[in-house]
C-alpha cells in the first residue's frame, strides 16, 4: 500500500504544470506512513494477537466506507469545492433507496444504478444552489444537509436493506482473506487516482481547484466544472451507499453523521488542500488505513471505544496544524 | 425577507440619508423584519397567547444560554476564524463541572476549574489555527469531535452525571416578571458586545481583521493577537453556556451541546453575521436571528407540528440570508 502511495507522489511531482503547485508528496506519504508504521508496531509489542487476520478484518472494513466517501470528498476538495457537508444526507438518501427498491424486489443491477444515480442527483442539486446562487459550498451543504435529514426523518425512522437479499450477502462476504467491500473502494481509489490527472475533465477540475481565474482564462467553464465535479462526487457518495446498506443494519437518517470526521480527516492526512488544487487520490488508501487501525488499536490497549473520537480529533487537529505550517512555508 | 420592503425614508434631509439607506438596507434591518414576521405568524395562528407571559418565559429560557454564547462567539466570526468547537465545549463544560459537583467540590470552584480548563481548549484552537496557520473550519472540527470523546469519558458509563446544586438551580431558574435572569443577562451582554464592536477601537480592530487581514497587519494592528484572544473569548463563552445548563438542568450528559455550534451559526448567519469572511455582522442582529429561530420552532411546538420543520425552515433560512448577504456585496463564489 505505500508503495503505491509513494509512486503516486512521485508521479505528480513530475508532471506538467498543472500539478506544478503539488506539495513533495513524499513529505506526506512518509509522514502518514511512519505514523501509521508505529501505531502498528507499538499495537503489536502491546499485544501480540494484535497482528492476526482478524486485525486485518477489523481494519479493512472500516477501511470501505470511508474510504469511497473520501474519494468523494477528495474530488470535491481538489476541485476548489472546498468541503462537502452534506455527505452524511447523500449517503443515507441513497441507502434508503437501495434498500427501499430492494425490499420491492427489484433486480440488484437496477438497484445498484438507481443507488449511484441518486447519489449524483444530490451532488447536482447542490451544485445548482452553489452556482446558480453564486455561494460558498460549506455554507449551502450545511443547509441541504440540515434540510435533507430533517426531511428524511419525516419520512422514516429507520431503513434496512432486506437481509435475504444478494446485497447483503455480497456485504457480508469475503474475497481473498479480505471483506468483500474493501475491493470496490480499493479499485475505486485506483482508477480515480490514475484517471483524474490523465483526463481532461480531471485535468479541468484540477486546474479549476489550482487557480480558477487561470483555469477560466484558459477556457475551461468553472459552471460546467463544477456540475460535473460535484455530480461526480455525489455518485461516489451513492457506491459508498450501497456498501453501507450491504453492510450495516438497521440505519436512521442522521447515521451518516458519523463518518464526517473520519472522512474529513482522512482527505486532509491525504495531503488535498482544502484551498484546492492540490492532493493525491492514491494517497488516501494510506491515510485511511491509518486512520482506521486507531479504532482497533486503541481496543488492545485497553481503552474504551469513548477514547476513539478524543484521537480522531486530535489527529486532525495536529494534521490541519502541519498542513498549515508547511502551506505557510511555502508562501513565503 | 427582503430588506427592501421596508422602504427607506428617503425624503430625511441632511446627512442622515446615507445613514438610514444603510440601516434599511442592513443585516439588523432584513432580519428584524423577519422576526416581526415570525411574531406576527405566531399571534395570527396561535392567537394572542404567543406573547402570553408564560410562553415568553418558555422562549426566553430556550434561548438565553445560545445567545449567551453567541455574544462571545460573534467577535470570533468578526475576526473571521470560526469556532465550530464550541457545541462539545458546552458539553465538556457541563460534563466537567458536574464530574467535579459530584466529587464533592463546592460550585464555584468546579465552575472555575472548568472555565480554566476550557480556555486551556481555545488555547489549543489559537495554537493550531493563529500560529500553524490550520484551516480554522477543519481544526476546530477536529477539536469538535475530540472534546465530544472528553464528554463520554467524563460521564461514563451511566451517560449522564447529576449535579444538583439548589441555589445555583434556583438562581439560573429565577424570572424577573416573564423574562427568565439569564435571558436578561445574555441581552446585556449581547448590548455590551454590539457597543464593542460599533463604538470602540478594540470592535473597530477585530472588524478590521476580520475584514482584510493583510490591510490590518499594515494598519499596526496585531492579527495574531485579535484571532488568539477571539478563539480565547469564543471558548470562554461556550465554557460559560455549559456551567449555566449544569445548572438550568440540575445534571449534564455526554450529548449536551451536541449540534449547539450549527443552531448557534446558522442562526447568526441569518442574523448577519458570515463564516466564510469576518468583518460583518452585529451581535444585534445575532440575537434577532436567535429569536426567529427559537420564535419558529415555538410556533411549531405549540402546534403540535413535527420539530423536524424548524430545521427545515432554518436551512431555508440559512440559504436565503447567505444569498442576501452575498447581494448585500458579501463574496460571490463561483
Amino acid at each position: 500500500m505505500t508503495d503505491v502511495a509513494s509512486s503516486s507522489g512521485a508521479m505528480e511531482g513530475g508532471r506538467g504544470h498543472f500539478l506544478a503547485n503539488l506539495p513533495s508528496g513524499w513529505g506526506t506519504v512518509a509522514s502518514v506512513a511512519g505514523a501509521w508504521i508505529v501505531l502498528i508496531i507499538a499495537s503489536g509489542l502491546h499485544r501480540a494477537d494484535f497482528l492476526s487476520h482478524q486485525t486485518l478484518l477489523a481494519i479493512t472494513f472500516t477501511m470501505a466506507i470511508v474510504g469511497v466517501l473520501a474519494v468523494a470528498q477528495a474530488l470535491i476538495g481538489i476541485s476548489g469545492g472546498i468541503l462537502d457537508l452534506s455527505q452524511p444526507t447523500a449517503l443515507v438518501l441513497s441507502a434508503s433507496v437501495v434498500a427501499w427498491l430492494l425490499e420491492r424486489g427489484v433486480p440488484l443491477p437496477v438497484v445498484i444504478v438507481a443507488g449511484i444515480l441518486v447519489g449524483a442527483a444530490w451532488g447536482l442539486l447542490n451544485a445548482l444552489i452553489i452556482v446558480f446562487g453564486k455561494l460558498n459550498p460549506i455554507i449551502v451543504t450545511l443547509g441541504t444537509n440540515f434540510i435533507g435529514q430533517a426531511v428524511m426523518f419525516l419520512v422514516f425512522q429507520t431503513a434496512q436493506a432486506p437481509i435475504n437479499s444478494d446485497l447483503v450477502a455480497f456485504g457480508r462476504g469475503y474475497f481473498l482473506g479480505l471483506p468483500n467491500i474493501w475491493w470496490p473502494m480499493a479499485i475505486l481509489v485506483l482508477l480515480v487516482g490514475y484517471f483524474l490527472p490523465r483526463t481532461r475533465y480531471g485535468l479541468r477540475a484540477i486546474a479549476v481547484g489550482g487557480n480558477r481565474l487561470a483555469a477560466q482564462a484558459r477556457g475551461i467553464s468553472l459552471k460546467k466544472t463544477r456540475f460535473i465535479v460535484f455530480s461526480a462526487s455525489g455518485a461516489v457518495v451513492g457506491l459508498a451507499a450501497i456498501l453501507f446498506a450491504s453492510s450495516n443494519g438497521p440505519f436512521s437518517p442522521t447515521a451518516g453523521s458519523t463518518f464526517q470526521l473520519p472522512v474529513i480527516a482522512s482527505v486532509i492526512l491525504a495531503g488535498v488542500s482544502l484551498s484546492g488544487g492540490r492532493g493525491s487520490i492514491w494517497m488516501i488508501l494510506l491515510s485511511v488505513a491509518f486512520l482506521s487501525t486507531v479504532p482497533t488499536s486503541l481496543v488492545f490497549f485497553g481503552l474504551s471505544s469513548n477514547w476513539q473520537a478524543v484521537f480522531q480529533g486530535a489527529i486532525l487537529v495536529v494534521a490541519v496544524a502541519i498542513d498549515g505550517w508547511r502551506a505557510r512555508r511555502t508562501l513565503r | 425577507m427582503s430588506a427592501e420592503t421596508t422602504g427607506a425614508p428617503t425624503s430625511v434631509s441632511g446627512f442622515d440619508r446615507h445613514r438610514l439607506r444603510d440601516i434599511a438596507t442592513g443585516s439588523v434591518t432584513s432580519i428584524a423584519v423577519t422576526l416581526v414576521a415570525v411574531i406576527v405568524v405566531g399571534l395570527s395562528w396561535i392567537g394572542p397567547n404567543f406573547l402570553s407571559a408564560s410562553n415568553v418565559t418558555i422562549i426566553g429560557s430556550f434561548v438565553a444560554v445560545p445567545m449567551l454564547i453567541a455574544a462571545f462567539a460573534s467577535f470570533a466570526l468578526l475576526a473571521g476564524v470560526v469556532d465550530l468547537s464550541i457545541g462539545s465545549m458546552v458539553g465538556f463544560s457541563s460534563c466537567m463541572t458536574a464530574a467535579l459537583v459530584t466529587a464533592g467540590r463546592p460550585m464555584w470552584g468546579a465552575a472555575l476549574a472548568t472555565l480554566a480548563a476550557c480556555l486551556a481548549f481555545g488555547a489549543v484552537n489559537g495554537i493550531a489555527v493563529v500560529i500553524f496557520g490550520a484551516d480554522t473550519i477543519a481544526a476546530t472540527l477536529g477539536m469538535l469531535v475530540a472534546l465530544r470523546g472528553v464528554c463520554y469519558l467524563l460521564a461514563q458509563p451511566s451517560g449522564s452525571l447529576a449535579a444538583f446544586d439548589a441555589d445555583f438551580y434556583a438562581f439560573t431558574n429565577m424570572t424577573i416578571g416573564p423574562l427568565p435572569v439569564l435571558f436578561v443577562i445574555a441581552l446585556v451582554l449581547i448590548a455590551i458586545a454590539a457597543i464593542i464592536v460599533t463604538r470602540t477601537r478594540l470592535g473597530r480592530h477585530v472588524q478590521a481583521v476580520g475584514g482584510d487581514d493583510r490591510a490590518a497587519t499594515r494598519a499596526g494592528i496585531s492579527v495574531t493577537r485579535v484571532r488568539f484572544g477571539a478563539l480565547l473569548l469564543s471558548a470562554l463563552g461556550a465554557g460559560v453556556g455549559g456551567i449555566l445548563y449544569v445548572g438550568q438542568l440540575g445534571s449534564a450528559s455526554n450529548l449536551t451541546g451536541t449540534g449547539l455550534e450549527f443552531q448557534v451559526y446558522a442562526a447568526m448567519m441569518i442574523g448577519g453575521y458570515s463564516i466564510m469572511r469576518g468583518g460583518v455582522g452585529n451581535p444585534i442582529g445575532a440575537a434577532l436571528g436567535l429569536l426567529v429561530v427559537a420564535g419558529t420552532s415555538n410556533i411549531l411546538d405549540v402546534q403540535a407540528i413535527s420539530p423536524y420543520f424548524t430545521n427545515i425552515i432554518v436551512g431555508l433560512l440559512l440559504l436565503a440570508a447567505v444569498l442576501l448577504d452575498r447581494l448585500r456585496g458579501g463574496d460571490a463564489y463561483e
